[in-house]
């Protein structure tokens, strides 16, 4: 008899689906396994002979045929080991009546029968849903993150054994209870914008900055708060939405980094080493492909300490998902595209001893240091950054004062009052902020008056500026009007917008 | 001896970098104060003696047609000889006692018969001094030819001043064909575009520690005054300042904050009895001339006060100046963004700001 069972395999961030058919036919005993599996899928012949054993079923005799179907699409990992193991009993006619056409089974195999979770199930039950499944058999440990899909059956189970006590009637499983999202708070973290002592400078454009969802870079000598400022971006970024969240844990799903909760709830903030490489960074791999940190840090913050330190060429590979906020990984065996709109901030010391334009330390570097350490950073990367502030060396005083700081809550009620505005504005565009604004939205959205345009037009010849450079400024000028409530945009917004390109000046 | 036959021999020296301190003065006294029959076989012997080694080191080329070879090469290379024996040679440089026998020049020849002022500063310099230079720069080519170096810092701010007038005179302490700093080689191509760049060096020889000073006294004898940015204790902008002196220039200095390591040299200078300057103005009034009017910046009036704060202050972060105007600091920031591109403030680094030149 043959037997079919719908299965699904991973393509980046997308589920495809595998049908499992197998055929249990008298002849010499033997197992065979074909369709393009790798050696995980491979694997499962044994883990599947074990499995069925232990759990108190009977292995088929006879010459068994395992088919992967389409043929020709590379199966990987051990997700397949639940869907081979039910075809298989349905074949030997040990499941006679089951409901199994409709369904769609998940989950990786232990020896002795019990069901692992697996990587990836949120994309292939959201997949899997797009194509019309609405019946799921998943493994219990992945319950929790299925429970966020809403509007279809699924079945956790623990064991082989469980799954065909479900199957045959013996045993009732209650589906999963869909799951309300709930965004988590983000004082829980630690990091707070009310424990920032001073730095007014840097607090503003922190504000713009993820008010208009702008990147950011800061400047500063060391141990002065660089990475304190940046872990403090999350806590003022508006709530998750829940297609934002569903987005965010597809990724993180993909890639293996969910945590318990099932689902990622707040912002991601990643701050990979100045080691990392550059598919660590973008994302690739052998055979999985894999997303890389700026995927991780879709919808939230990349944070690059250090900036100088890392690799140039790592850096450079960021400047097309800068600009388009996804990431196309090319491989032999397939091009797989992941969504990568992060907010990044990095942070650098203005020269190698750190001291440059300090008001009570001297800088010991030579010109020529200073500019060949700035020079580590392109031009062009440089351009992507809207905002570039100096953060303060804070007087011992203004350490230990307790005067009372703003906290990231109120910081984060003036970014959502902007964000509405910005909601509104590209409403129906598939725009979130004005970073994202192309050049139509730009002419549309950031008219200036006669005297912005003067001031704009004097800091582009003064400050040798691109013409990337001058759009941005543009937008942020926008992202100031809006913090200010404002439908125009004054001159001193630009001013404003112009005063946070130290980079420009700088060199 | 014709005075076609001298610069070529003047050049021939100058090239081969050959000439003993004595042959050259004795050069130069004839070439200034018009050839006596007896000196001059003295000189020609001399220059026979030196011309002789170069023919025993070149074959057959006489110093004459070395030195017409030597100036080939310069011409194809956009470089042209002024020589003691040119009319145009500067006579303030012509007057000091180690003038330089040739110039080797690219540019605006014209800029040699200007009325000459020197600015320089040490390569690391506070970012006030640096835009108050510029400053300084630009509204002295009014009246002045600008003579600086070609070095980061203090010498790029006034070059930054004074090349899109054009006047603008730059002398370089290596030789014509080499690009010190590496950085500013495309800066050198617009200066002799536009200004004049001087050497008083063969071709292919670097910068070392001897050129620097000894060029400095190129600087200070061409000029009529010279004005210190920003000297250390040890700065080599004193090195010019001390010749200046040496020859009877003027010499003027920016005022530093007491303390402040990059301005010692200024203040000691101006303890000494140098000119203090902190604009342009305080130039023109010391050579007794009338200042050229200058278009007023408009500001608006929060920019106006802003920038009276600033006066007030000197030197001083972004929040205090918004506390002292009381106004968030993101409106500040604006302000003093304004007056930074209006040349009335600059960025002293750790977001705090310097106001720049001195009130009315």
């Amino acid at each position: 008899m043959i037997a079919k069972i719908v299965c699904y395999a991973l393509q980046g961030l997308e589920g495809v689906p595998v049908e499992v058919e197998t055929d249990a036919a008298k002849g010499i005993p033997g197992y065979e396994m074909v369709g393009l599996p790798d050696a995980a899928v491979k694997e499962s012949k044994e883990r599947v002979r074990s499995a069925i054993k232990n759990s108190g079923l009977l292995f088929p005799l006879g010459k068994i045929t395992v088919n992967f179907a389409p043929a020709d699409i590379k199966k990987e990992g051990a997700a397949f080991d639940l869907a081979v193991a039910v075809s298989l009993l349905k074949a030997s006619e040990q499941l006679v009546g089951a409901r199994t056409d409709d369904t769609v089974f998940l989950g990786e195999l232990a020896l002795d029968g019990s069901v692992r979770p697996i990587a990836g199930l949120l994309p292939i039950l959201i997949s899997a849903k797009g194509h019309g499944y609405t019946r799921f058999v998943v493994p219990a440990g992945n319950a929790k993150e299925a429970a966020y899909l809403g509007g279809a059956d699924i079945f956790p189970v623990r064991s082989l054994a469980e799954t065909v006590a479900f199957l045959t009637g013996r045993e009732d499983i209650s589906p999963v209870p869909a799951q309300n999202f709930v965004p988590r708070l983000h004082a829980a973290q630690g990091a707070d914008l009310k424990y920032v002592k001073g730095q007014p400078v840097a607090r503003r454009a922190l504000e713009i900055a993820v008010a208009g969802g702008h990147n950011l870079l800061l400047v500063g000598p060391p141990g002065t708060g660089k990475t304190m400022l940046a872990r403090c971006l999350p806590t003022v970024m508006p709530d998750l939405s829940f297609s934002e969240a569903l987005e965010i844990t597809k990724i993180h799903s993909v890639a293996g980094t969910l945590g318990e909760e099932g689902i990622v709830s707040d912002r991601p903030f990643r701050t990979p080493h100045h080691t990392a490489t550059t598919v660590a960074m973008c994302g690739g791999g052998n055979r999985i492909v894999r997303p890389g940190e700026i995927s991780l840090a879709h919808g939230g913050v990349l944070f690059l300490d250090e900036l100088p330190e890392y690799k140039r060429s790592t850096l450079e590979a960021l400047r097309q998902p800068l600009e388009d906020g996804k990431i196309t990984v090319s491989r032999a065996g397939g091009t797989f595209t992941f969504p990568a709109r992060f907010m990044l901030c990095a942070s650098m010391n203005p020269c190698p001893c750190g001291n440059y334009g300090a008001a009570d330390k001297v800088c010991t570097c030579s010109p020529a240091e200073i500019r060949r350490y700035r020079r580590k950073i392109s031009g062009p990367l440089l351009d992507r950054i809207d905002l570039q502030v100096e953060v303060d060396n804070v007087p011992y005083e203004a350490l230990t004062s307790d005067e009372k700081q703003e906290s990231s809550a109120e910081v984060r009620e003036r970014v959502n009052v902007a964000r509405s505005i910005q909601n509104v504005r590209f409403e129906g565009s598939g725009m979130r902020t004005n970073a994202e604004m192309g050049e139509r939205e730009l002419s549309a959205y950031c008219r200036l008056s006669a005297e912005g345009e003067k001031i704009l037009k004097e800091a582009f010849e003064r400050m040798k500026l691109s013409a990337r450079a001058r759009s941005r400024i543009l937008k942020v000028s926008r992202t100031i009007a809006d913090l200010a409530a404002s439908e125009e945009i004054a001159p001193a917004h630009v001013y404003e917008a112009v005063s946070y390109r130290l980079g420009d000046s700088l060199e | 001896m014709n005075a076609r036959r001298a610069g070529r021999l003047l050049v021939y020296l100058a090239a081969c970098a050959q000439a003993d301190e004595r042959t050259r003065l004795d050069i130069a006294h004839a070439c200034s104060y018009g050839l006596d029959e007896k000196e001059l076989q003295k000189i020609c012997a001399a220059l026979i003696q030196t011309a002789a080694k170069g023919v025993y080191k070149n074959g057959t080329l006489s110093a004459e047609e070395a030195a017409e070879a030597y100036l080939a090469r310069l011409e194809g290379m956009g470089w042209y000889a002024v020589t003691l024996a040119d009319d145009d040679y500067p006579e303030a440089l012509r007057a000091i006692p180690d003038a330089p026998c040739a110039l080797f020049c690219a540019g605006r020849r014209e800029l040699l018969a200007r009325r000459k002022f020197c600015i320089v500063g040490s390569r690391l310099l506070p970012s006030w001094a640096q835009a108050t230079g510029k400053a300084i720069a630009e509204e002295l080519t009014a009246r002045f030819a600008v003579v600086t170096g070609i070095a980061e810092g203090g010498d790029r701010a006034v070059i930054d001043g004074a090349l899109s007038s054009g006047e603008l005179i730059c002398v370089l302490p290596c030789g014509p064909d080499v690009d010190y700093p590496a950085a500013h080689a495309s800066l050198k191509k617009a200066i002799a575009k536009r200004g004049l760049l001087i050497s008083e060096y063969p071709l292919g020889m670097r910068a070392q520690k001897f050129s620097f000073h000894a060029r400095n006294r190129i600087l200070a004898g061409l000029s009529e005054g010279v004005l210190v940015l920003a000297a250390g204790e040890k700065s080599g902008t004193l090195i010019t300042a001390d010749r200046a002196l040496a020859y009877g220039r003027e010499v003027f200095a920016l005022p530093h904050n007491a303390g402040a390591a990059q301005g010692v040299g200024c203040n000691a200078l101006i303890q000494q009895g140098a000119f203090l300057c902190t604009d342009a103005g305080d130039i023109f009034s010391a050579f007794g001339m009338q200042r050229p009017a200058r278009a007023a910046a408009q500001l608006t009036e929060g920019e106006a006060r802003m920038l009276a704060i600033l006066r007030e202050a000197g030197e001083e972060h972004a929040a205090a100046l918004a506390a002292k105007a009381g106004i968030p600091v993101w409106e500040a920031q604006a302000a003093l963004s304004s007056l930074e591109m209006k040349g009335l403030a600059a960025r002293a680094g750790g977001n705090r700001f310097a106001a720049v030149g001195s009130s009315e």
